[in-house]
């Protein structure tokens, strides 16, 4: 590479800089990059207005976010609505949340940054990043709300610092185990009821299983099979055939709505007239549009129910919305489990300011741990937390798809107790 | 080792010497004085990113080894941490061995792991050997998916925590200790590492390993050796993670961070331990600082926020374009022009300005 300036450079690229010919080389433009980074990202400060501050991440842009988008922005629209009715007890709440795309990493960093800003809750998202914090909230006494409900995250032994605000996927999948031991007999067929659990690879995946769900079959006499659901997959037919092949009746789908439709669609395709069940995070209206006809007729456990039912706890959101002159068309029961989640601890919140006190993670800790038969505007069952046990709800009901939408199909069902 | 202009070395002793002038041990007794103090000053938030910035200079300074010095592309980077990482958590958790050992024993067996999958390497080069590694990556993600009996399959690996007399050492604060120690340790070594027989033959390995062979050096041995030294500090660097985090999950050691340490040691700077250290500074920090941009762009214009996960995204590839198209040798050529610029400072050489006698 030759050069025709009379100026040459030696060393490169800051020799220009000495030669005049300021800040236009290459390696000039690099520092400019290589200070800008060094500069930014920092300068955090409590602004001292007396809001109050919560933590939370969101799966926007990741494997998940079919779903996490409309659960962070039930929470979001919350925060909006509750700020925009005076805060709590006249505080504002300080949402302070970052996108991280289901990377357990970046969910650690979030954490660690927002801690340090003094957040008061925090609201987590998946199962590993739930897992990798739940010694850390516990040192740094912050209550920690997940969207994971992996069981063993409920017992206080293990994370003192996390609640359950939903049915564990452990307790939802006992109920629909439930539910199929007594639709099987009703049916007359004999024999022992043959299932499939068909899961996401992940700890989230596994977590109904492992977590109590396997014992009970067993108790129960059912013959439960695992099937994973490899991440990325385009096209379940392999693991269909083979749970064909098994000779399994029910099908329960552990997984979120994407991958969930795609198993749905196959089934069709293939021809199956298996009784299909998602558990909470595929039983909602994205499911339902992602695979058409093929949800027809199935069934989910659906932990909070959608906004097409009319209740207290969906009827309040779908005012807040037409205030913002936003259609409820297309929000998923995800968002109104968002919302809820949300505003379970901003109840606790509002608690401990009317007593006087102030909001620390501890104090919310300790109003949460006094909940007793919390009325969660029919959304779900009444919330009890205590503390020795921080598995807030443990029942459901059931919900079919009918004419393209979940109808309730049960009334709520209690978890059978664990085997 | 490169003879700079404007030093006059007197003997083998200050030429040899890893930081012969007084302004390179001014410069270093200025930096250790800044890694001592800064983690009295410094948030949980920025301990933190130190903490991962100290694991991954272990981690890029292993696969520099590899790469950088010995001219052996590797994918497997994640593949050997995995080892690392499972190795020191199931060693500690299931036979109950102190975490100190746990680390060693984690370092030898993604050392042998290292060996067996750059075996190879005889026979491939380049490309082709990136693909050979491309396939220790996806042995190690489908072996500890799937052998549940031992990585526990999918489900995380919960490591206990460190202790060094009662305190626990996987807190910020004290973890920084422990990643400075390992960082510093592993820098050293690698410096010296390449003053040494061994490490001039992976040079001249890289450099042409066939007239590495005409000189006597025995090319597929010490391809061989690198791999073992290169899988060594990943799976150090892997066994830190295990340790800090407490948790061990296989979604942390995919494909994908084989590529970010990849990109670590080319924007750094390929066969250079600073450009290492640099290399794991700038992908650590730069997506901490897209978001806190995104955060402040956020507050300021609400409407742009449901674009702006996308956005940060794209910054993040566009930087690292940007980086390697202004400096392709990487910020450690960077930091030598610097350096170079205030060696002769004022009075540099140019070229237009001498003349022909």
């Amino acid at each position: 590479m030759k050069k025709t300036t009379g100026v040459h450079r030696l060393p490169r690229g800051l020799g220009t800089l000495a030669s005049g010919r300021a800040l236009r080389s290459r390696s000039a433009a690099t520092l400019c990059l290589a200070g800008a980074l060094a500069t930014a990202g920092c300068g955090e400060a409590d602004d001292g207005s007396g809001a109050i501050r919560i933590g939370a991440v969101f799966d926007l842009t990741g494997p998940t976010a079919d779903v996490g988008t409309d659960y962070a922005n039930g929470m979001m629209a919350w925060v909006e609505w509750t700020n925009g009715r005076g805060g709590i007890e006249g505080r504002r709440i300080d949402l302070d949340w970052e996108d991280y795309a289901y990377d357990v990493a970046r969910a650690e960093q979030a954490y660690s940054r927002m801690a340090g800003r003094g957040v008061v809750a925090f609201m987590g998202w998946g199962t590993g990043d739930t897992e990798a914090l739940h010694a850390r909230v516990a040192d740094d006494r912050i209550p920690f709300s997940s969207a994971s409900l992996s069981h063993r995250l409920g017992d206080p032994n293990e994370a003192p610092y996390n609640f359950l605000v939903a049915t564990s996927y452990s307790d939802q999948f006992r109920i629909a185990l439930d539910w199929i031991a007594r639709d099987h007999q009703a049916a007359g067929e004999g024999g022992s009821p043959v299932v499939a659990l068909m899961h996401n690879a992940s700890p989230f995946g596994l977590s109904p299983a492992r977590q109590g769900g396997a014992r009970y079959a067993e108790s129960r006499g059912i013959d439960l099979g695992l099937h994973e659901m490899p991440r990325g997959a385009v096209d379940y037919t392999a693991e269909l055939s083979r749970i064909r092949r098994r000779g399994a009746r029910y099908v329960v789908i552990q997984n979120t709505s994407g991958p969930a439709a795609q198993a749905l669609r196959d089934a069709q395709s293939l021809g199956m007239d298996q009784t299909f069940v998602c558990l909470n995070w595929c039983a909602n209206a994205l499911l339902v549009r992602l695979a058409g006809e093929a949800a027809e007729g199935m069934l989910g456990t659906v932990p909070y129910a959608p906004l097409t039912v009319d209740v207290p706890g969906t009827r309040v959101i779908l005012e807040h919305l037409e205030a913002r002159g936003e259609s409820p068309e297309g929000k998923t029961n995800a968002y109104v489990q968002g919302w809820w989640t949300i505003a379970v601890f901003g109840e606790a919140m509002r608690r401990v300011v009317a007593s006087g006190q102030e909001p620390t993670g501890a104090a919310v800790k300790a109003e949460l741990e006094s909940f007793a038969d919390f009325d969660m505007g029919g959304v779900t069952v009444p919330l009890t937390f205590t503390p020795d046990d921080h598995r807030g709800a443990k029942g459901l009901r059931l919900f079919r798809v009918e004419g393209g939408r979940w109808t309730p199909a049960t009334e709520f069902l209690q978890a059978p107790p664990m085997p | 080792m490169s003879l700079e202009c404007g030093v006059r070395h007197v003997g083998y002793e200050s030429a040899m010497g890893l930081r012969p002038r007084p302004a390179q041990r001014i410069r270093l007794g200025l930096f250790a004085a800044a890694v001592v103090v800064f983690p009295f000053v410094a948030s949980g938030y920025w301990l933190d990113l130190a903490n991962q910035v100290a694991i991954a200079t272990v981690g890029a300074i292993g696969l520099n080894i590899l790469v950088g010095y010995t001219g052996q592309i590797s994918l497997g980077q994640g593949a050997f941490m995995a080892v690392g990482a499972y190795g020191a958590a199931l060693t500690t958790l299931k036979w109950g061995v102190p975490w100190g050992v746990g680390i060693l024993l984690a370092c030898l067996l993604a050392a042998v792991v290292g060996v067996f999958f750059g075996l190879p390497s005889l026979r491939l080069k380049g490309l082709y050997l990136a693909v050979a590694t491309l396939a220790a990556q996806e042995i190690a993600e489908w072996t500890v998916t799937h052998w549940t009996a031992v990585t526990g399959g999918t489900e995380a690996v919960v490591a206990p925590a460190p202790r060094l007399f009662g305190a626990r050492l996987n807190g910020g604060f004290e973890f920084y200790w422990l990643g400075v120690a390992a960082a510093a340790g592993t820098a050293l070594f690698a410096a010296n590492l390449f003053r040494s027989r061994t490490g001039r033959a992976f040079v001249a390995i890289r450099d042409q390993d066939v007239a590495a062979g005409v000189i006597g050096v025995d090319a597929f041995k010490h391809k061989l050796l690198a791999f073992a030294t290169s899988s060594f500090f990943v799976g150090l660097a892997g066994a830190l993670t295990a340790y800090y985090r407490n948790i061990v999950a296989w979604e942390r050691f995919t494909l994908e961070t084989s590529v970010v340490y990849l990109a670590m040691i080319i924007v750094g700077g390929l066969g250079t331990i600073r450009g290492s250290f640099f290399g794991a500074v700038l992908l650590t920090l730069l997506p901490a600082t897209i978001a806190g941009a995104g955060r402040a762009l956020r507050d300021a214009a609400p409407q742009l926020a449901a674009q702006l996960p996308y956005v940060q995204q794209a910054v993040f590839g566009v930087v690292i374009v940007l980086f390697l198209v202004f400096e392709p040798k990487g910020l450690s050529k960077l930091w030598g022009n610097v350096k170079d610029y205030f060696h002769v400072w004022p009075f540099a050489y140019r070229r237009g300005e001498t003349r022909a006698s």
